[in-house]
């Protein structure tokens, strides 16, 4: 862990003493080694869970294909960040860099803690340098509303969680996810212990987020600038789901009973936000949507419990992490020629930037699930370990499916195929730099198709 | 078609919006102050009205000085260097690098093994006779049992 944590901590020399001219080349140069450095992570040779040199800080199958995205991540928020944030003033630009590493930082800290107390810190540690992104960075007045969104709804679930942890400490002595997988589930018979139940979950469930709490998402991911829509989408969100299998082992067995509401609900959310999805107007919008979409499925995945359902949420939500940032590293491609977000706005862009439409093209397919992308992947074990949980989910899941497709077709024929509009008399040429950063973002996701493995997790 | 054409001028220009009545394609910002105006597309007001009745734009990027932008640094130096940069730190060190790094990784979890090791075990369980999976893992004979009478 500490070659991939100093190396992210002297990132703050590096951005603060860098001359001007050179400081995104710096940066991006030292970003891509730490990711590839993280790439050593994946090493699991043996078939124990855990693996650490300290008892406080380790990796195991779960949390460490969350850490190599992670990390792999940040190089891909600079690049996306570079040209839009360099008119700013020079200090301004280190500072945004800042706000970027910060948050790594915290994440590989929350993704590598061993003990769920750490985790909780951390958890909500990330929340700060994103709510800075969002409310200083982004581009309209209604990005204040989307940090008061973002901040309160985290908050709000995260503190019971504490109040939960607290409890959970003084009743089984350590939180240390280490120990706590080993022991005896306490039995949850009172309304207080249900409660408690709902406290361990629901901060994870408005991270996710599951579909009655998603308000602040939609809201966030408009009004953040790209690298903070990167960020969310890729990693924030997992984070919800991390920290849900995590809690989930010593939850049982009361969970068969309580989580029949959630798990309906994310159900019930992919449906609903796919269909919000077919009628929205902003791009960036129907990205956020269809994340709320994705991770429906996902929560449902990680509430039934079974092996292939945490198999299955895990390679979702690697693959979505990439999928769904690589989209809105596209509209932001749009937004920066067009300062819009609105889909009739940009139409017809083939005609305009065909190799732009073929990156828009592979990463409509990843989002719809195509094989064998491990988009598909996840989808299928979810979907298959939800239909061997009850038969009658094959409904909504299905039909999920099938308004994900919708949807992912009606993004791409709007934004490229169509007449072009008669309003967009010059449009800029695609950089080599939004080129290279599509390539990182869809050739991993090739590259995962040849070895899943490394993202089964410990149960498959 | 006439979208094709402007597309080869290496000059950029800001979308006539103003002209869409009733559209609200914009934010309700009156313009992108905070974030600052993207590189490359900026219309200064001394150029709005043009003598020959088009507005023409300054674009400090792309411009005929610097055809070859690839979109990190104004300065073409700096620019290129960049682009260098990322190509060969992302694309040849991680990706491909890391990608045989991650390759030659040994058997992930043990995966394959335990696989060989069940086929292994099966041949050799069938060879001599005995059952091949038995729901006990220890011999029930041998297992010694306190009395039921000294439960306290």
């Amino acid at each position: 862990m500490l070659k991939i944590l100093i190396p992210t901590l002297m990132l703050f020399p590096t951005t603060w003493l860098a001359t001007p001219k050179w400081l995104w080349t710096t940066t991006t140069a030292q970003a891509l080694i730490i990711a590839t450095a993280s790439l050593t992570l994946l090493n699991w040779s043996s078939e124990t869970g855990w693996t650490s040199t300290n008892p406080y800080l380790g990796t195991d199958p779960l949390s460490t294909p969350l850490l190599v995205l992670t990390c792999w991540l940040l190089p891909l928020m600079i690049l996306a960040s570079q040209n839009h944030i360099s008119p700013e003033p020079v200090s301004r630009q280190r500072t945004y860099i800042t706000l970027l590493v910060s948050l790594q930082l915290f994440l590989i800290m929350a993704f590598g803690a061993t003990e769920i107390i750490l985790f909780y810190i951390m958890f909500e540690t990330t929340l700060i340098p994103t709510l800075i992104i969002i409310t200083r960075w982004g581009n309209q007045t209604e990005r204040l509303n989307a940090g008061t969104y973002f901040l309160f709804y985290t908050l709000a679930g995260s503190l019971p969680l504490l109040v939960a942890l607290l409890i959970l400490q003084k009743e089984m002595g350590s939180l240390s996810m280490l120990i706590i997988q080993y022991m005896q589930p306490a039995p949850l018979c009172t309304w207080a212990d249900k409660i408690w139940w709902a406290a361990c979950l629901i901060a994870f469930l408005v991270k996710m987020p599951l579909y009655g709490v998603h308000l602040w998402l939609p809201k966030a991911h408009v009004e953040a600038p790209v690298a903070g829509s990167m960020v969310l989408a890729a990693v924030l969100l997992k984070l919800g789901g991390y920290g849900m299998m995590r809690m989930i082992i010593m939850l049982e067995p009361a969970s068969k009973n309580l989580a029949y509401p959630f798990i309906i609900l994310a159900l019930w959310g992919i449906i609903m936000t796919g269909s919000i999805c077919l009628r929205q107007t902003d791009l960036k919008s129907l990205i956020a949507y269809s994340s709320v979409s994705h991770m429906g499925l996902v929560v449902a995945g990680i509430l039934i419990q079974t092996p292939w359902g945490f198999t299955g949420a895990i390679i979702l939500m690697i693959a979505h992490g990439l999928a769904s940032s690589a989209l809105f590293c596209l509209a932001n491609t749009n937004y920066e020629r067009l300062h819009s977000r609105t889909l009739l706005l940009a139409r017809g862009m083939q005609a305009i930037l065909p190799l732009m439409a073929a990156w828009w093209f592979i990463a409509n397919l990843a989002n719809l699930a195509l094989p064998p992308l491990p988009n598909l992947m996840g989808e299928l074990i979810i979907i298959t370990s939800m239909f061997n949980w009850s038969s009658w989910t094959i409904i909504l899941t299905g039909t999920g499916t099938l308004i994900t497709a919708s949807y992912s077709l009606y993004m791409y024929l709007m934004t490229q195929r169509g007449p072009v509009t008669t309003l967009i008399t010059a449009i800029e040429p695609s950089h080599t730099r939004e080129h290279l950063l599509m390539a990182l973002h869809l050739i991993p996701i090739i590259m995962l198709t040849l070895k899943p493995e490394l993202m089964w997790g410990w149960c498959f | 078609m006439a979208a094709r054409l402007v597309r080869i001028f290496p000059a950029c220009s800001r979308v006539q919006l103003g002209s869409m009545p009733g559209a609200r394609f914009l934010s309700q910002t009156p313009s992108p102050g905070a974030a600052g105006s993207p590189a490359g597309c900026v219309l200064s007001p001394a150029d709005r009205n043009d003598s020959h009745g088009h507005v023409e734009v300054s674009c400090p990027f792309f411009s005929p000085q610097n055809r070859d932008f690839h979109g990190f640094h104004k300065e073409p130096q700096v620019d290129v260097w960049n682009m260098k940069v990322a190509f060969f730190f992302g694309i040849s060190v991680a990706l491909v690098i890391g990608g045989t790094f991650v390759h030659y990784l040994p058997d992930h979890g043990m995966r394959q093994w335990a696989r060989q090791e069940a086929e292994r075990l099966i041949k050799e369980r069938e060879a001599k006779g005995i059952t091949v999976l038995d729901c006990n893992y220890y011999d029930p004979s041998k297992i010694i049992l306190p009395p039921a009478g000294d439960e306290e």
